[in-house]
């Protein structure tokens, strides 16, 4: 049986690697007539994740919620270390964010690659070891000593990454359903420091009005042959760099003056709705716990 | 008689780099007064306004609000009272959805929450934007955003409203919107001070023209008085508006007759050029 999900597992991360590359790929072209978000989809890792997840279905489910249930299955997965549970929380996830969150299967993995490419090269690093003897069931002879592994090696590798991938689909249903803007909001309830709640906030409104001055900084640049050739470009990456530095002491103080005109006294407060824990999300989130904790009694 | 809501005596205000950006301003503001603010840039416009509202503390000077002299203490008393847009909305906004940002005044009030909840509602709907409560505001267009940082304001429900070039960057059918707005708002008896560059609008719009030029107030009157005093408008370097412009020509050409019945608006034009066809005619 183990064997079997040592193989799958393998095969199964050579189709995804190809489908996401391959797509990649074909979708670069299509851009140009396709156009499947109504408005305001920019390009570029974060700002795609955060409009994932302000656009999936499952938004209106209470934050607190998603992040326990998030946090649970990490946790889960970490501490019963079965590989069972792992492929199961693997598949949850990807139902829970795909078929009830709306979210595309390539959108989907394409986040997923990114810690993807990580985790193999780790994997390989614990799965191949050099010897100077030709052991193990598949060996390579380098001329001066062999790349080996063992059975052994290569389940515990697979197992391990299987686990990997499986927290990180619990992270993914959090940032993939969830606006930082809440995720934030969770935080404060968890009494995480007020400080740290109130730049979080700031920062996270910040990074979008500071990429949105870098692009049309770099596109003036640009107009004026700003990036002919790599010296040019180091220059004008310095003075762009340069330039936002100003810039944003300059916008923090205006902000300060905005926030001070709205009685601003210290305290950041937002006004957060609140969205009510139906019994209907629980009751479900409780049996598949419940199952996960089943699956690894059985399978101990 | 109308109230007197604010007063601003002998004001002024240093920057840190000690360039004198008011120097001695004194003003009355009166309830339900639509006021236009014009001047060139770095004429001390938006410096007023920020010392109107006590962001800025002046160097020195004094603001009475109603009969209450400003201070240290009842600053909030002031900053809850007179409400400021901002020139750029980015600059405004501070939450990351439009819920939060409309309801950060009024929670900073410290409002009970429900109604908080419904000013938000009232504040949203008001600026046409009910349905954006949870757009984060990076989703927004520049005519959205513009609404939204109205609506924070409008949420405070303050007795004075100020804006702070307003139409700069919006397009034509977003300026026209903002209009209806201030509209709206004259019609609920708030008092409005707008800074603007647009001499036509200001014509259009004020009840009252105040001239800034070099920190100080050199003109304060109806924008007939300011726009016909053509010392004023040399030393600002601003034209006369398009429509006492067509006015005079008129008038010289002898086609109306000199009664100083300056219209407002195309319409009102196309009614004195009405009356006079029938003078003419009969």
């Amino acid at each position: 049986m183990e064997k079997w999900i040592v193989l799958s597992a393998m095969f199964l991360l050579t189709i995804l690697v190809f489908v996401v590359k391959r797509r990649n790929g074909r979708r670069h072209g299509e851009r140009a007539h396709e156009h499947r978000h109504s408005f305001g989809h920019k390009h570029g890792g974060l700002i795609s994740i955060d409009y994932l997840a302000y656009s999936s279905k499952i938004r209106h489910w209470n934050p607190t919620f998603k992040v326990i249930l998030s946090v649970l299955t990490i946790i889960l997965c970490i501490a019963l270390n079965n590989v069972y549970v792992s492929i199961v929380v693997i598949l949850a996830m990807a139902y829970l964010v795909i078929k009830v969150g709306g979210l595309a299967l390539h959108d989907y993995l394409s986040v997923l690659a990114i810690p993807l490419a990580f985790i193999l090269i780790s994997i390989f690093a614990i799965v191949i070891d050099f010897s100077d003897q030709p052991i193990g069931i598949y060996h390579l002879y380098l001329g001066f000593g062999y790349l080996y592994t063992t059975m052994a090696m290569l389940k515990y590798g697979v197992f391990l990454m299987l686990k990997v991938i499986a927290a990180i689909s619990g992270l993914q249903l959090m940032i993939l359903t969830t606006p930082s803007s809440e995720v934030i909001s969770v935080m404060k309830k968890a009494h995480v420091p007020k400080d740290f709640i109130a730049l979080m906030n700031m920062i996270y409104r910040y990074i979008f009005i500071l990429l949105d001055v870098f692009a049309k900084m770099k596109n003036s640049a640009e107009s004026r042959l700003g990036y002919r050739d790599f010296k040019t470009s180091c220059y004008t990456f310095g003075g762009v760099a340069s330039n936002m530095l100003v810039l944003s002491l300059k916008k923090a103080g205006a902000y300060y003056d905005a926030m001070e005109a709205r009685c601003y006294d210290g305290e950041l407060m937002f006004l957060e709705e609140d969205k009510k824990v139906e019994i209907r999300l629980i009751v479900p989130a409780a049996v598949y716990v419940l199952c996960l904790l089943l699956l690894w009694y059985l399978t101990r | 008689m109308k109230n007197r809501i604010l007063k601003v005596d002998d004001l002024h205000y240093v920057y840190g780099n000690g360039k004198l950006a008011l120097d001695g301003v004194s003003v009355e503001i009166f309830e339900g007064e639509k006021i236009a603010v014009i001047g060139a840039n770095g004429s001390g416009k938006s410096t007023f306004f920020l010392n109107l509202n006590g962001v800025y503390t002046p160097a020195h000077g004094e603001i009475i609000y109603r009969e209450m002299l400003v201070n240290k203490k009842n600053l909030n008393e002031l900053r809850k009272n007179v409400g400021i847009v901002f020139q750029e909305a980015d600059n405004q906004i501070i939450a990351s959805t439009v819920r939060a940002e409309v309801g950060f005044g009024p929670m900073n009030l410290r409002l009970p929450k429900e109604e908080v909840i419904k000013r938000v509602k009232e504040a949203l709907a008001y600026m046409n934007l009910s349905g954006f409560e949870d757009r984060p505001p990076h989703y927004l267009s520049g005519g959205e955003k513009k609404r939204v940082s109205i609506a924070d304001i409008v949420a405070m429900k303050p007795e004075v409203m100020i804006f702070d070039e307003p139409t700069v960057s919006l397009d034509p059918q977003n300026a026209m919107l903002l209009e209806e707005v201030l509209l709206k708002l004259g019609g609920e008896d708030k008092t409005v001070l707008i800074s603007t560059h647009d001499v036509d609008f200001a014509y259009r719009w004020a009840e009252r023209v105040l001239v800034f030029c070099n920190g100080k107030i050199i003109a304060d009157g109806t924008p007939l008085d300011v726009f016909q005093n053509m010392e004023i408008l040399k030393l600002t370097n601003l034209k006369q508006p398009t429509m006492m412009e067509v006015y005079n020509v008129l008038v010289e050409k002898k086609i109306l007759p000199d009664t100083q019945a300056y219209p407002k608006k195309v319409q009102e034009l196309k009614a004195v050029l009405d009356d006079c066809a029938v003078l003419l005619s009969g």
